[in-house]
């Protein structure tokens, strides 16, 4: 009798426990109405985006602002434009909402300011005999500078690609790499790169992420390190070349190659973007990115608007003219003093 | 039955060819394993990846053991459950998708209340280890979630024996409620870049309780006799679900599963050894 009460007591622990205390695990599903969407959008940045502090973002009163111009017989195509435009008001180039035809972004980090870049015109200077090694494309100038050209870091380039690009350009005096209009990409690409030009180990910055949803909500910030290359290494001097679509992982391989005594930036400001983008979605499908994880430079200062050059130069509308990019021109005169 | 004649069968030739003492039944090298495989539906929400519910199909494997231990003198019982699931779902919008899988492995030990010849209840703790996946196929920077825990959990389990005709049927309950345990979790905003290529991985083991890791399995099987073999239907209810550093994970799985189930007698390395050549594949 004992027993059997003992084994009644069990069995209604154990059933009791799995139904007090128990709860679904759920998160607000917004409706696939145009308010719906509207509302969806609005939380995700509110709670995930990184910079509304930073950059002194009212994200309220933009709800009251763009909640006003939301009714339940918008089409899709005016619901797009709306939220569209208020995700300009974060001013992010890593900001974009993508709908089955259409992506609305934010490119006046460049748009607003000279090219400073014409591929025809650097078609001259690479000729027709360059070589291409992964993402890279180089060749030897006629006054012995070797350049090389990284359009996307999201093209990979390997170390034996670095090896054999250093290794044919060893008797260079210097060394021009050209990250203009170079949007981005994988950061470790950035990274390998880098890490060819120092022979120390460097700290380069630092990360953050969002410990919460509150604006304010971040982690101490977490120091990044360049190793050095344990493969070949540049010893010479290096001039980097950079434009206003220098932007994202480009921008940190900027900020790294910025702290190297051999290093000269040479060029426009860099277009920024050094948040981390991070993605998400609508209840109609849409898809949202936006920066998630702000990285710092060394002095923990924010490098989202871009990072000036050692030298600035514009390319003049009478090089334009001739076929001559300035910059390129910059470079070399700096890599023979 | 059969089987049992069998074995003595064997037991009597080994000390005939071999001219050892003979062997005594031991209870606990009864062995009752079973495969089963199954297919159903799930909903996953994993808020690091998106705010939406994901909805799909999932297809599941398991192995079980099941085994009579000395502990308790012989009251108590072992089981070993191995699990695999995949499963591949949808938006509501159907477009996009996400796939998931997780290897669940668990060890129970039961105490068994006999009520009657019939009826048995199984009452005990369970460990239980889990490694998997979620893979969001439209994401960039956090396009999948790791799913890396192991619990200490409450298993419980009803067992009844009835006879149809003169077979045995053998329908069974089972419950089991992960208690405690930890947990791998990025924090909220965590990028994967900042754990593996910048080895930031501090803080990212949790500690867990039924608070925060509000999960439960419940299975339901039924053992029918189908001439020399035995086939089983099964229902899962699985459910397993987190809420660690405002991240919300769930994945509801239902499945319908069905499998065979045999009966071993394990022999000792001793017997084994004895036995004629004539009756080993190995």
């Amino acid at each position: 009798m004992k027993r059997r009460k003992l084994q009644h007591i069990c069995l209604l622990l154990l059933i009791i426990l799995s139904y007090t205390g128990f709860s679904c695990v759920t998160e607000d599903q917004f409706s696939n109405t145009p308010s719906g969407n509207f509302e969806a959008l609005w939380k995700i940045i509110d709670q995930k985006y990184c910079f509304l502090d930073y950059k002194h973002i009212n994200w309220d009163s933009i709800h009251t602002v763009y909640a006003a111009q939301i009714t339940p017989s918008m089409t899709n195509e005016n619901l797009f434009e709306v939220l569209g435009n208020m995700l300009a008001n974060l001013k992010d180039g890593h900001v974009d909402l993508i709908s089955a035809n259409d992506v609305a972004r934010y490119w006046k980090w460049f748009e607003d300011y000279p090219e400073n870049f014409d591929d025809s015109i650097q078609r001259k200077y690479l000729g027709n005999d360059y070589k291409t090694a992964g993402g890279v494309e180089y060749c030897i100038l006629d006054d012995n500078i070797g350049y090389m050209y990284y359009s996307s870091f999201d093209s990979a380039i390997g170390e034996g690609n670095l090896n054999q690009i250093l290794s044919d350009l060893a008797v260079c005096n210097g060394l021009i790499i050209d990250v203009r209009d170079n949007g981005g990409g994988t950061m470790t690409n950035a990274t390998k790169l880098a890490s060819r030009f120092t022979n120390k180990k460097i700290m380069t910055g630092y990360i953050e992420y969002k410990t919460g949803p509150g604006h304010e909500a971040f982690s101490d910030p977490y120091p990044i390190y360049l190793d050095p290359s344990s493969n070949i290494r540049w010893q010479k001097k290096v001039c980097v070349l950079t434009n206003r679509r220098s932007y994202s992982a480009t921008n940190d391989f900027v900020n790294s190659m910025s702290l190297l005594d051999s290093v000269k930036i040479v060029g426009d400001k860099t277009g920024g973007g050094s948040g981390l983008p991070f993605n998400s979605e609508l209840p109609n499908g849409w898809t949202v990115r936006f920066s998630a994880c702000p990285i710092l430079n060394v002095n923990k200062e924010n490098i989202e608007w871009g990072i000036n050059p050692d030298v600035k130069v514009n390319i003049s509308s009478y090089d334009y003219q001739r076929g001559v990019d300035t910059i390129i021109e910059t470079a070399r005169k700096l890599l023979k003093k | 039955m059969k089987k049992i004649v069998l074995i003595f069968t064997l037991f009597i030739t080994v000390s005939l060819t071999a001219g050892a003492q003979l062997d005594s039944i031991v209870p606990t090298r009864f062995v009752t394993s079973s495969t089963s495989v199954g297919v159903g539906h799930v909903n996953i929400l994993d808020t690091y990846l998106s705010p939406l519910n994901y909805n799909g199909t999932e297809v599941r494997y398991i192995n079980e053991k099941m085994h009579l231990t000395n502990m308790m003198h012989g009251n108590v019982s072992a089981q070993r459950l191995l699990q695999v699931n995949v499963s591949y779902s949808s938006n509501p919008t159907e477009d996009n998708n996400a796939f998931a899988g997780l290897v669940n492995f668990a060890y129970a030990l039961h105490y068994q209340f006999h009520v009657n010849d019939n009826l048995k209840f199984l009452v005990g703790p369970a460990a239980e280890m889990n490694l998997g996946f979620v893979y969001n196929l439209n994401n960039g920077n956090n396009p999948a979630s790791a799913k890396l825990y192991a619990n200490l959990s409450a298993s419980g389990m009803a067992i009844y024996k009835f006879n149809i005709g003169h077979k045995q049927w053998i329908a069974r309950y089972q419950l089991c409620l992960p208690m405690i345990g930890l947990m791998f979790s990025p924090h909220y905003g965590e990028s994967y870049y900042e754990i593996f290529t910048l080895h930031h991985n501090s803080n990212l083991v949790h500690f867990t309780t039924y608070a925060n890791q509000p999960s439960e399995r419940q299975m339901v099987t039924l053992d029918i006799p189908v001439s020399n073999i035995k086939l089983r239907l099964s229902y899962m209810c699985d459910i397993q679900q987190s809420h660690i550093d405002n991240i919300k994970t769930h994945t509801w799985s239902n499945l319908f599963m069905i499998g065979l189930v045999r009966d071993f007698y394990v022999l000792s390395p001793g017997v084994h050894q004895h036995l004629s050549e004539r009756y080993k594949a190995y």
